[in-house]
């Protein structure tokens, strides 16, 4: 299987989250099947942020959501505390929902605008309790507290808030659990850089504070690398490459990855600029390019691209992983990892 | 100076104030921004949301509400645009100077096939026939590096992605040949590898037309790396303009000192913490006569809170609107004494973290 393998797994560290093999297929009719997400490993450290990256389409939100079992999986596993989140149905699996939380790309969409934002942060705890099912107004003021909105405005709507603020209070709502894993799917793409700041400040804040683990998703190659750990990028519902964030951006390997790192604003200084004119259009999910699944847009492509898929290989023996048969040879200027 | 390059003065905003009444109050949306734009030029306004950059769009294009109350000149080639007479206006917007929008969905018309809908803006203005037109218009997309355009033009705006959308946005709003080009936002909504292709696709047939362009985007880097200068808005005025590198390297204003110290950068190694901006932008009912950014700004002294700075320097050079400016002996100063005593004089609490050099 082509930009997967299960080389990127880790053994040797406390592994909050594994997903194994994950597929994804959306029927769209006529028999016809989106192919979203096509056997994916990775895996989460407890108090690590892990952030997906890759342009519309590649089926990061897909992994996200499946994580909670917003859509279907086909097939795969995604072990939690030896529980797979896959196959579980019913209670066991409600069971386990207060441990998994979410916060979206639009934050004033994601809050009911009927409800007061003190019944929004509080939902949760008046489904499943706080410690031992009574709750109390001063952990919702805590809340609000710890996200930087004034408990006064318990009262308020949604719509009285800004962007930024409706973030925050989504952020509370989602902690109101005491999660273990914060899924964040895009939380600062709507916001303005001067808000974005804050809220990332936050979430890093927040992560210290209840030992999060955090699973982050965004477009934004500099966001991603700012709250990451390790990173993976990926391409048409497979993953290109893998590794620890700063490595990753000084050493990027697999072309998709340099076409990216190049085609922002300000490419990174370890790409050429050129790099970042890869052709043509993103093929179809429903019908992928067999091979490994970049070999249209690839400038390296060979015979091999278009006829097998590429396994997720270990580069060197730093935390790094890469699914491509002619990874591009770096030259970098001096190595500054931290 | 100005009668040097009046000549070459393609469009030239005086004093453009414009007011929206609402049931709340009056909306003061922009507030006195003047520049100007060479032939040829290109000039990005940068701002985050209700900065009054696409409001200064819209005023240009002439497509504000009725109820918006616009004061101020707009001189384009020498003609003042907002006195223009009906016919002349008829055949101005869309012609001389033309738009491209962000969302290239809600630009086209899903009903119709993208070549008619180019053909169209080619048979009003131009009078061309329909079979002339389409053959112009197929023209255009192969300009606009659509492949097979032969085929795209008979095919509706659902069946393209998002990239080739904007390009046949862009080629509508080239089929006049405009001398000045407006894009808002062009490339929020696409990939940054679809953004680099029409950014440079942009720079491209500016450079083959001598357009000038006005690129509005809250990305930063973008305009950067694609502008001759740059002018940064807050809260309606024009808060600072320069050459791209002066403004990254040596900003005067702390609104555009703060933006640059917020956004992560991608040479900085991961979890470096961000200085964000405190506070939110200010409302723009009824708001006080200070400075705008005031009450988040680092700097802020009595003097910013009692009236409003104007925009000055040398113009075409850096001109900037602030009484004690960033990277400036007077702004060292004022934080200097900011930090000392822990608040600025706008009542804001600020720490030595993230102190401007």
């Amino acid at each position: 299987m082509a930009g997967s393998g299960h080389a990127p797994l880790r053994e040797d560290l406390e592994v909050l989250l594994t997903v194994r093999d994950l597929e994804v297929e959306f029927p769209v009719g006529k028999g016809a099947v989106v192919h979203a997400v096509s056997g994916i490993s990775f895996d989460v450290a407890e108090g690590e942020t892990l952030g997906i990256v890759g342009e519309s389409g590649c089926g990061k939100s897909t992994v996200a959501k499946s994580i909670i079992r917003l859509n279907d999986i086909k097939g795969g596993a995604v072990d939690y505390q030896g529980n797979d989140l896959a196959r579980l149905e019913g209670e066991e699996l409600r069971q386990l929902r207060p441990d998994l939380q979410m916060i979206f790309q639009d934050p004033i969409s994601s809050l009911n605008p009927r409800r007061k934002i003190r019944q929004v942060i509080s939902e949760g705890l008046a489904v499943w309790g706080d410690e031992k099912g009574s709750w109390s107004q001063s952990r919702i003021e805590e809340l609000m507290l710890s996200v930087g909105i004034d408990p006064k405005f318990g009262e308020r709507r949604p719509h009285q808030f800004s962007g930024g603020q409706c973030q925050r209070i989504g952020i509370a709502r989602a902690l109101a659990l005491d999660p273990k894993v914060l899924i964040c799917d895009e939380p600062v793409s709507a916001l303005d850089v001067s808000v974005q700041a804050q809220v990332l400040n936050l979430l890093e804040d927040m992560k210290k504070r209840y030992g999060l683990t955090l699973l982050f998703i965004s477009h934004d190659l500099s966001v991603v690398k700012n709250v990451s750990d390790r990173i993976i990028v990926m391409y048409l519902g497979k993953a290109c490459e893998i590794g620890n964030a700063n490595e990753l951006y000084e050493n990027p390997r697999h072309p998709y990855t340099r076409a990216l790192l190049a085609a922002i604003p300000e490419p990174a200084p370890t790409v050429d600029v050129s790099e970042g004119d890869i052709s043509g259009e993103l093929p179809s999910p429903i019908n992928p390019p067999a091979g490994c699944r970049f070999n249209t847009r690839c400038s390296h492509a060979t015979d091999v691209c278009f006829t097998d898929e590429p396994e997720m290989q270990r580069v060197g023996d730093s935390d790094h992983y890469l699914a491509c048969h002619h990874p591009v040879a770096v030259s970098i200027n001096g190595q500054q990892a931290v | 100076m100005a009668e040097a390059s009046a000549a070459n003065t393609q469009l030239l905003v005086r004093d453009l104030t414009v007011r929206f009444p609402t049931t709340r109050g009056t909306v003061q949306a922009l507030n006195g921004v003047t520049f100007d734009l060479a032939r040829g030029a290109s000039l990005g306004i940068v701002g985050e949301s209700g900065s009054g950059k696409s409001v200064t769009a819209k005023t240009l294009m002439n497509l504000l509400p009725r109820t918006a109350e616009v004061s101020g000149d707009v001189i384009f080639e020498g003609e003042d645009v907002r006195r223009l007479a009906r016919e002349g206006r008829e055949h101005f917007w869309g012609v001389k100077m033309t738009m491209v929008f962000q969302d290239p969905m809600t630009s086209l018309n899903p009903v119709k096939k993208c070549g008619e809908q180019i053909a169209e803006t080619l048979r009003y203005h131009l009078k061309r026939d329909k079979k002339t037109a389409l053959a112009e218009a197929e023209d255009l997309l192969a300009q606009v590096g659509i492949p097979e355009p032969g085929k795209r033009v008979d095919q509706y705006p659902h069946e393209l992605s998002g990239g080739l959308r904007q390009r046949v946005v862009i080629a509508m709003a080239l089929a006049c040949e405009p001398s000045l080009l407006i894009a808002d936002e062009p490339t929020t909504a696409v990939d940054v590898t679809v953004q680099k292709h029409l950014l440079d696709l942009l720079d491209k047939l500016r450079e083959d037309r001598g357009m000038s362009m006005i690129l509005i985007t809250h990305d930063l880097g973008v305009a950067r790396g694609r502008c001759d200068e740059i002018a940064v808005m807050y809260a309606g005025r024009l808060v600072e303009r320069s050459a791209p590198e002066t403004l990254f390297s040596d900003s005067r204003h702390p609104y555009t000192d703060a933006l640059l110290r917020s956004i992560p950068r991608i040479d900085q190694p991961s979890h470096t913490r961000l200085e964000p901006i405190p506070g939110r932008p200010p409302e723009l009912i009824n708001p006080p006569e200070q400075c705008a950014y005031a009450p988040r700004c680092r700097f802020a002294q009595p003097d910013c809170l009692e009236s409003i700075p104007d925009i000055s320097g040398v113009a075409g050079m850096h001109e900037f609107a602030c009484f004690h400016p960033a990277n400036t002996d007077r702004g060292r100063e004022a934080l200097a004494g900011n930090l000392a005593q822990g608040r600025t004089a706008a009542g804001l609490e600020i720490s030595g973290a993230g102190a401007s050099s």
